[in-house]
């Protein structure tokens, strides 16, 4: 290796002011993800414990680039840390996916609970989720990967492309096309009939 | 006929703005032109106005997947004691 240890990551002898300013960079850019972190993890993973140790192991390894980073939107800055960080843990993965569904349906409701606004809303609710699911189902992983990130994590498309390591683009059109797959599944009576409030 | 012609290119149109419409990401923006335009013929046309109803239901329902949005707070709050190691020494 050609380059000194300072262009490497290595958290070893820094000076005190740039420690200092990447600690303060990191407070600032990365403390405010860390439920979007924890929770996109959890969906790459399909498993609490996993989930948190991806993110500890992405924690560390923004810790060491924070000072390289240019502060523009750090939640896809660190997401693409995320992916890179799975991707050397669980070399299984298929690219530009989520966690498998039977593990994303199983262990999703071990997260804190949402609770429904109404006793309505919530048979609504249930009769509605029993079609969703056997439509995400049957959807191509890459397509309910994007639906999964954007609809249900709540991502931006620049998010989910970072999630995924795939163009904003690519988000797009797999969103699209993963979204009239799921309406047709489900039919017009099914999400007219059943409209929430 | 040509009238009815140019109502199913406008549905055409608008059936490919309808999500980026309800999602107005910042990635993909419509104009606002673009915008006045699909508003109006979602005013008038009931087949684009209905499948704009399907997907906004869509999206709710999926945005209510059980245990969404809230992660474990135990773990956030492990999390953050990780996060105050690493800064700590620094501060
Ligand atoms: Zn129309």
């Amino acid at each position: 290796m050609s380059h000194p240890a300072d262009s490497r990551g290595v958290p070893e002898p820094r000076p005190d002011v740039d420690a200092q300013a990447s600690a303060r960079a990191f407070r600032e850019h990365v403390e405010p993800q860390l439920e979007v972190l924890l929770r996109v993890a959890q969906s790459l993973t399909g498993n609490a414990a996993d989930a948190e140790d991806l993110t500890q192991e992405t924690l560390i390894r923004a810790y060491n680039a924070v000072g390289r980073f240019d502060g523009r939107h750090p939640r896809a800055w660190l997401l693409t840390i995320l992916r890179h960080t799975h991707l050397n843990m669980h070399r299984r993965q298929r690219p530009e996916t989520v966690a498998d569904w039977e593990s994303l349906r199983r262990t999703r409701p071990a997260f804190g609970a949402s609770a429904p606004h109404s006793a309505e809303e919530e048979v609504i609710g249930l009769e509605l989720h029993d079609h969703l699911e056997r439509a995400l189902a049957e959807l191509d992983p890459r397509f309910r990967a994007v639906l999964w990130l954007v609809d249900v994590d709540d991502l931006s498309y620049a998010e989910a492309a970072a999630a995924l390591g795939v163009p904003v683009g690519t988000v797009m059109s797999r969103l699209s096309r993963a979204r009239e797959r799921v309406r047709h599944h489900l039919g017009p009576n099914i999400l007219t009939a059943r409209r929430l409030p | 006929m040509i009238r009815s012609l140019r109502a199913v290119v406008t549905c055409h149109w608008s059936a490919r703005r309808i999500q980026r419409y309800l999602d107005a990401d910042p990635a993909a923006l419509l104009t606002p032109g673009e915008v006045s335009r699909l508003e109006s013929h979602l005013a008038t046309c009931e087949t684009c106005a209905q499948v704009a109803n399907e997907h906004r239901t869509l999206h709710r329902a999926l945005s209510r997947w059980p245990g969404r949005p809230a992660p474990d707070p135990v773990a956030v709050a492990r999390l953050r004691g990780f996060v105050d190691q690493l800064v700590g020494e620094e501060q």
